[in-house]
């Protein structure tokens, strides 16, 4: 394991254990480790900076909870991106969040700032089933493995909703990408 | 080539899955083959834009915000950064 996923996993193991002993500082500690990943996770899910900011909340909120149960075994991460993920999902049934975020932040060059709303608007658009595994394995770097127990699904499944995914962005987006690269 | 095996292939080649002699070998045949070659150029393209993608910005407000929404919740939190006056409630003066 490289140094710096080993001191993590012994930071999210000591702040898991400090939580269940009711530690204050322990939610802090997961959220300065998660928080913005989280974040980031459910703003491309959402396309909304507020409702990501509930759903981020949301999550941690869930975690304090249910900190008695929580298992320093490895698997929190996956548990902490499910509970992210069925708060989107419950939040898009609600809202039927499916329109540009009119809250969003894009900087760069005006070229590339005008890729990202269109890369946005056309993920935006395809079904839930191709959008998250684009989101995890492409925007969030995401291992195939841990997105595929993210998504409780097996890892050819996801590796084949991944795969045409992204030939439906690419068709979503048209000549754009020619155009800006 | 059978086209499963073909699309298996370039999608692989988009997701810098591939070894490099496989790859090397892929672009030789595209060379040659311009549809080949725009079906691997164009989905190579949307991952890279992917991945270079940064529309989900974290700013220090969404940070402070999410905190206030989870002490408004009860939620006991401690961070390491300080929440700067400006996010902090203002309380009704007493008297």
């Amino acid at each position: 394991m490289p140094n710096d996923a080993l001191r993590d996993s012994l930071a999210e193991k000591r702040w898991l254990t400090a939580l269940s002993k009711g530690d204050p500082s322990a939610l802090g500690g997961l959220y300065e480790m998660y928080g913005e990943r989280i974040f980031r996770y459910t703003f491309r899910m959402l396309g909304n900076r507020t409702d990501a900011e509930d759903a981020t909340a949301e999550t941690f909120l869930r975690v304090l909870r249910r900190s008695t149960e929580l298992r320093a075994d490895g698997a929190f991460r996956t548990w902490l991106f499910r509970i992210a993920r069925n708060l989107c999902i419950d939040k898009m049934r609600q809202h039927k969040l499916m329109e540009l975020p009119s809250d969003a932040h894009y900087s760069g060059s005006e070229e590339r700032a005008t890729l990202r709303v269109t890369v946005q608007q056309a993920l935006s658009d395809l079904p839930i089933e191709y959008r998250e595994p684009l989101v995890l394995c492409d925007l969030e770097d995401m291992a195939a493995r841990e997105a595929a127990e993210i998504l409780k699904i097996s890892v050819p499944a996801l590796k084949s909703r991944l795969y045409r995914g992204r030939r439906a962005l690419r068709d979503k987006l048209g000549g754009t990408l020619e155009r800006t690269s | 080539m059978n086209n499963e095996l073909y699309s298996k292939l370039v999608d692989m080649y988009a997701g810098n899955e591939l070894p490099a002699e496989l790859e090397d070998q892929m672009e030789l045949a595209a060379a040659s083959n311009a549809g080949l070659n725009h079906d691997m150029t164009t989905l190579r393209r949307v991952v890279d834009t992917l991945h270079q993608g940064n529309d989900a910005e974290y700013t220090e407000e969404s940070h402070h915000r999410i905190l206030m929404k989870l002490y408004a919740r009860g939620a006991e939190i401690q961070t390491q950064a300080p929440v700067p006056s400006h996010f902090q409630y203002n309380l009704p003066l007493q008297g």
